[in-house]
């Protein structure tokens, strides 16, 4: 399997009618990246998927696989496997027929494909199982076969269009893992396709952030997580605390932001949008709900948050406290349980401290839906 | 009490209703193996197989059936066709051509045979016309014509059976496959066409069926090659003989017998299924003990049971002589005729004496038909029937003289002559 | 829509692609439209011998309706009243076997459809089998049934219900009958598909609430069934109004269908183009009777045929 052949899309438009599914892309992908495209429903990665294995044409721009332009090159002709997201798996065909199949279209013969077949199931380790249908497997069985039907075919890239969503959550996390598995055993280009942040941030080396249409930011999970490009990357990677405000001063790579409800705050400016956010501009601040830590009554400053407590839980690894927030929105208080003593605060004001570098500015933009 | 009473009332009715389905056709099966020369019941009068050989050689209904099937089979692979690339269209066309698409492809459905007949007579007509042919021309053909006066409505029911199980397709399956390097013409033939393959067969199994028995479209457009149908129309039309009833007896049993052998094949197809569901990975890989073929399986029982009769009844007619009781039968009915004709003579004589005290010759035409019958014509048959009720042996042979006056009397003398 | 063609082509493959639109462009233009327009055409031409079609003679026209209408030029009647009898008489028979066939199978599709096991395999079994039965023997079988010394006269005289045997057929009971026993099966099924569907809990519920069966029927199984019973209707009606075996098989002597006019105008008088005209006014006429109907009980078109 020849490893390292990268995937561009360059300034790639796709509509629908009046409908744009995919604005202006720009993205490139390394050759035996595991690169994942995250977004939710409908924000146009599945589009991005079919334009990339080739059963829709771009309106605009261009897709390259290994450097090549694929303008005009049919699903059949291009070195993409595609893992659907219902996986389409042959019902009529046994399961080694269905991992042979791209060689049956070549024309190989039945006991090259058998040979083949048994090698790959060995390696999916569902060894002897090529006699059953697909209707006879469990789902992670499926899934597998799946996979080394299209590993099968050789392809320089291989397409993962929520592969998991279907399984239940246990399977999912053991997937997880065994996809990362098979991708740096095979080398191969993985694009990914999720709607699940966790699955992209424990599996991926880079992701792409997707909103209606537009790729907010392109990085590796830890970036994107800890310095989100806009407000909809912050909100929607993880859990998050949003102040929405207005910028008071501008210091090198922090604001002061005046918000809403909890006072100025201090906040380190996001990294690429460090030298775009000046003074009187609409912004918002995220802080994660882990990044506080709970302060001796009384404190007061730019980095402590004076908030009435709605009510508390315990979580087992930490325990959780509701505070208010803005418009009827919570603020969420993580702190690790080390066993230490932890008093009920419901109904108390409580001062929360954070530390600047835990708190992202990005000017003012949409939420994810929660 | 209620509930039973509710429950035995369903049952009268069902019995009923199946009754008016189903007594017709065995009524009709029935007539096939009396002697009688009119397809009936009752008087019974021989069990004779001679209808079956009379079929055999009437030169018309085999051609009939040789035409009906070459339409068939034209219709079958047209109508099948048209239809399936209709249903693939009807899944992805334009949203807002869909219901206009809809009305068009299901119309000829509604749309009473006879006037599809006549439109496809008229346009293929004028289309021969149009490019100056001949009369004898291939667009002219009564093959052609029927082929594709039957395929307009046919391909209806044939799109309605298949976009039933083409929803239930995945067009994810043709991309895979197209992913993994098919063409479509391939991804066509190895995914779509084996997943539709039972849809295609029960569509190409109503298409011929809708095809044989096509009566109104065909009517139109059959030309110099009439079908089966055709000829069975003009025959019933101009006079019925139990030859009919002995084609409707094989037509309604190979029915039956190819509705069990479906109907044991999909008991067995799932029992097989039942269990693979629960076979081992190593009885996958080697043998899987599969339940015997009658295991659980009715219809095959039963369709084994049909099979043993009717290589009985072959096996009967083979041997079976019925010559002795048809000879039987006609000595006695010209017993009776005899018997008739010297009541008749004595009759006429007592008229004709009477006649001439008043006056001679004039009355004598009249007079002859009277004395079996009152004059009415629907009692024209009821002496036959009423003797029909009466004692059983003497019944047979009165019927004979009442056939020769009323409407189905024209064929007794027929069948007579044949016998001899 | 060229962009339409571009996907649609994309999506199949030009030779597939290619292959599926020229077998719907056939089977839609070639043979469903043009025919029923050039009849249209038809309809409204002079009856010319071959030679002179396209001639000057060849001018549109609209005598072949006013014949139906009125009758030949110059007869003795003002109106044509033995084909427009027949016209009326071929549309109230055919509602009349329409709502026969409904009554009867109502209760076998409900039947059917709401009760469990296997003999109701059995039963469909059963149901389909005298339709695979070609339509003329299934006439051919009702005439021996219905035949002055058929089965029934036989047996009812026998029993002495009746003095002298029935005219049946000259009394077209025979062909009502065998209407209605043709299109059995495309009114039950329908129906049946529909009732099928129906979840069971919704007559428990009924039942428990304390509707008398009737009720239930009345309001929880018909309302739902709609669709499968305007769909049996719609088919058992245009059937029956377009049938020409069973009239011709079962009729009278007397007794005419309109289909029989037609036939009569194409094969003995050679006058196709007034057949032609005929025929679009029993096909016009049923449509537009049709769609009142289903506009009557509020149905939709798109119900037709599931």
């Amino acid at each position: 399997m020849s490893a390292g052949v990268g995937v561009d899309l360059e300034n790639l438009w796709i509509r629908f009618g009046d409908f744009v599914a995919v604005r202006d892309a720009n993205v490139n992908i390394n050759g035996g990246e595991f690169f994942s495209f995250l977004g939710p429903s409908g924000c146009g990665k599945t589009t991005i998927l079919r334009a990339v294995s080739g059963f829709l044409d771009p309106s605009e721009g261009n897709v390259l696989i290994g450097g090549k332009n694929m303008k005009g090159i049919g699903p059949n002709k291009r070195p993409t496997a595609l893992i659907f997201q219902n996986l389409a798996l042959f019902p009529l065909m046994k399961i080694w027929e269905n991992i042979t199949f791209s060689m049956e279209i070549k024309g190989a013969s039945a006991a090259q494909r058998r040979k083949r077949a048994d090698e790959l199931l060995d390696m999916i380790a569902l060894p002897g199982q090529g006699d059953k249908l697909p209707s006879e497997l469990s789902g992670g069985q499926r899934q597998r076969v799946a996979i080394a039907r299209a590993l099968c075919a050789e392809p320089d890239v291989l397409l993962l269009d929520e592969p998991l969503s279907a399984l239940d959550l246990k399977l999912r996390q053991h997937m997880r893992t065994e996809l990362r598995e098979i991708q740096q055993r095979v080398g191969i280009t993985f694009i990914y396709i999720t709607h699940d942040q966790g699955e992209a941030l424990t599996m991926s080396d880079s992701i792409a952030v997707m909103r209606a249409g537009v790729i907010d930011q392109i990085a590796d999970g830890k970036t994107i997580y800890n310095d989100p490009n806009t407000a909809f990357a912050a909100s929607f990677v993880g859990e998050n605390n949003v102040f929405r405000g207005k910028v008071k001063k501008v210091m090198d790579n922090e604001v002061l932001i005046s918000t809403n409800r909890s006072g100025d705050l201090v906040a380190r400016v996001s990294t690429a949008n460090q030298g775009k956010m000046s003074e009187g501009d609409a912004a918002m601040m995220f802080i994660r709900p882990e990044a506080f830590t709970i302060a001796p009554t009384g404190a007061a400053g730019d980095h402590f948050v004076t908030a009435r407590v709605n009510h508390e839980e315990f979580e087992g690894n930490a325990f959780n406290i509701f505070t208010e927030g803005e418009g009827g929105k919570e603020i969420k208080v993580s702190i690790p349980n080390h066993g230490q003593s932890f008093e009920d605060h419901t109904g108390q004001n409580i001062t929360l401290e954070y530390e600047t570098r835990n708190a992202v500015a990005v000017p003012a933009g949409e939420l994810a839906a929660e | 009490m209620n509930t039973s009473f509710l429950r035995i009332s369903i049952w009268v009715y069902l019995a009923i209703f199946f009754a008016y389905l189903l007594g017709p056709l065995v009524i009709m099966s029935v007539t096939a193996f009396n002697s009688s020369g009119f397809p009936r019941m009752s008087p019974w009068e021989c069990l004779t197989f001679q209808w079956f050989g009379e079929l055999f050689q009437d030169q018309r209904i085999l051609n009939g059936i040789k035409n009906s099937l070459i339409i068939g089979a034209g219709t079958v692979a047209l109508s099948v066709a048209m239809g399936l690339a209709g249903a693939l269209m009807l899944t992805q066309i334009w949203p807002k051509l869909r219901a206009t698409y809809y009305t068009i492809i299901i119309a000829p459905i509604l749309i009473p045979g006879v006037v599809l007949g006549i439109s496809t007579l008229v346009f293929w007509d004028r289309i021969n016309r149009m490019l100056g042919l001949g009369a004898d021309s291939f667009l002219s053909n009564g093959i052609f014509l029927t082929v594709i006066g039957q395929s307009t409505f046919i391909a209806s029911y044939c799109m309605l059976v298949l976009v039933a199980r083409l929803q239930r397709y995945d067009m994810a399956l043709t991309e895979a496959a197209l992913d993994l390097g098919a063409t479509h013409a391939q991804a066509f033939r190895k995914i779509m066409l084996p997943f539709m393959r039972p849809a295609i067969a029960s569509a190409a199994v109503l298409a011929f069926l809708a095809s044989f028995e096509n009566y109104n479209t065909t009517t139109f457009t059959f030309g110099e090659y009439p079908t089966l149908t055709i000829e069975l129309a003009q025959k019933v039309r101009y006079g019925i003989t139990p030859a009919i009833s002995a084609l409707a007896f094989i037509i309604v049993a190979l029915t039956v017998f190819f509705a069990l052998l479906n109907e044991a094949k999909l008991k067995r197809q799932e029992l097989v299924a039942a269990a693979r569901k629960e076979a081992t990975v190593e009885e996958l890989a080697g043998k899987i003990k599969l339940p015997s073929f009658f295991a659980g399986n009715m219809a095959a029982v039963l369709l084994v049971v049909f099979a043993v009769a009717t290589i009985t009844v072959v096996g009967t007619a083979t041997a079976y002589n019925p010559a002795q009781c048809i000879a039987d039968v006609r000595e006695q009915k010209q017993l009776e005729a005899e018997q008739r004709i010297q009541e008749l003579r004595k009759q006429r004589e007592e008229r004709r004496k009477q006649q001439e005290a008043q006056e001679a010759e004039q009355g004598e035409a009249q007079s002859a038909p009277k004395p079996s019958n009152n004059s009415g014509f629907g009692n024209v048959f009821a002496p036959n029937s009423l003797g029909g009720d009466g004692d059983d042996g003497a019944s047979d042979t009165e019927s004979e003289p009442s056939n020769n006056s009323g409407f189905g009397g024209v064929f007794d003398p027929n069948s007579l002559q044949s016998d001899q | 829509m060229p962009g339409f063609l571009k996907e649609f082509f994309n999506r199949n493959g030009i030779g597939m692609g290619a292959a599926i639109l020229g077998f719907v462009l056939f089977w839609t233009i070639g043979l469903i439209i043009l025919p029923q327009l050039s009849m249209l055409d038809f309809s409204f031409r002079p009856n010319l011998p071959p030679p002179e079609i396209g001639g000057p003679k060849d001018v549109y026209t609209l005598e072949n309706y006013k014949y139906l209408v009125f009758g030949p030029e110059g007869g003795s009647q003002d109106y044509n009243t033995v084909d427009l009898r027949v016209f009326f008489r071929t549309l109230v028979a055919a509602v009349c076997v329409t709502i026969f066939n409904l009554i009867i199978c109502y209760p076998i599709a409900y039947y059917l459809g709401q009760t469990e096991g296997s003999h109701i395999r059995i039963f469909a079994i059963m149901l389909i089998i005298p339709y695979w039965i070609n339509e003329i023997l299934r006439a051919f079988a009702l005439r021996i049934i219905f035949g002055e010394t058929g089965v029934l006269n036989t047996l009812f005289v026998g029993l002495g219900i009746w003095d002298v045997p029935f005219d049946f057929i000259r009394n077209d009971i025979a062909l009502y009958a065998g209407l209605g026993y043709a299109y059995i099966l495309l009114m039950i099924f329908p129906m049946y598909n529909v009732i099928e569907s129906l979840d069971r809990n919704q007559i428990e519920a009924a039942r428990d609430l304390g509707a008398p069966w009737w009720r239930i029927h009345w309001r929880v199984v018909i309302p739902y069934a709609k669709p499968g019973i305007s769909s049996g209707c719609t088919m058992v009606f245009m059937l029956s109004a377009g049938a020409l075996a069973a009239p011709q098989i079962l009729g009278g002597p007397s007794s005419l269908w309109f289909t029989q006019l037609i036939y009569q105008q194409f094969n003995d008088n050679n006058d196709w183009p007034q057949g032609a005209a005929y025929a679009i006014v029993l096909l016009v006429t049923c449509i537009l009777f049709v769609l009142a109907v289903m506009r009557l009980f509020k149905v939709n078109m798109g119900d037709i045929g599931k």
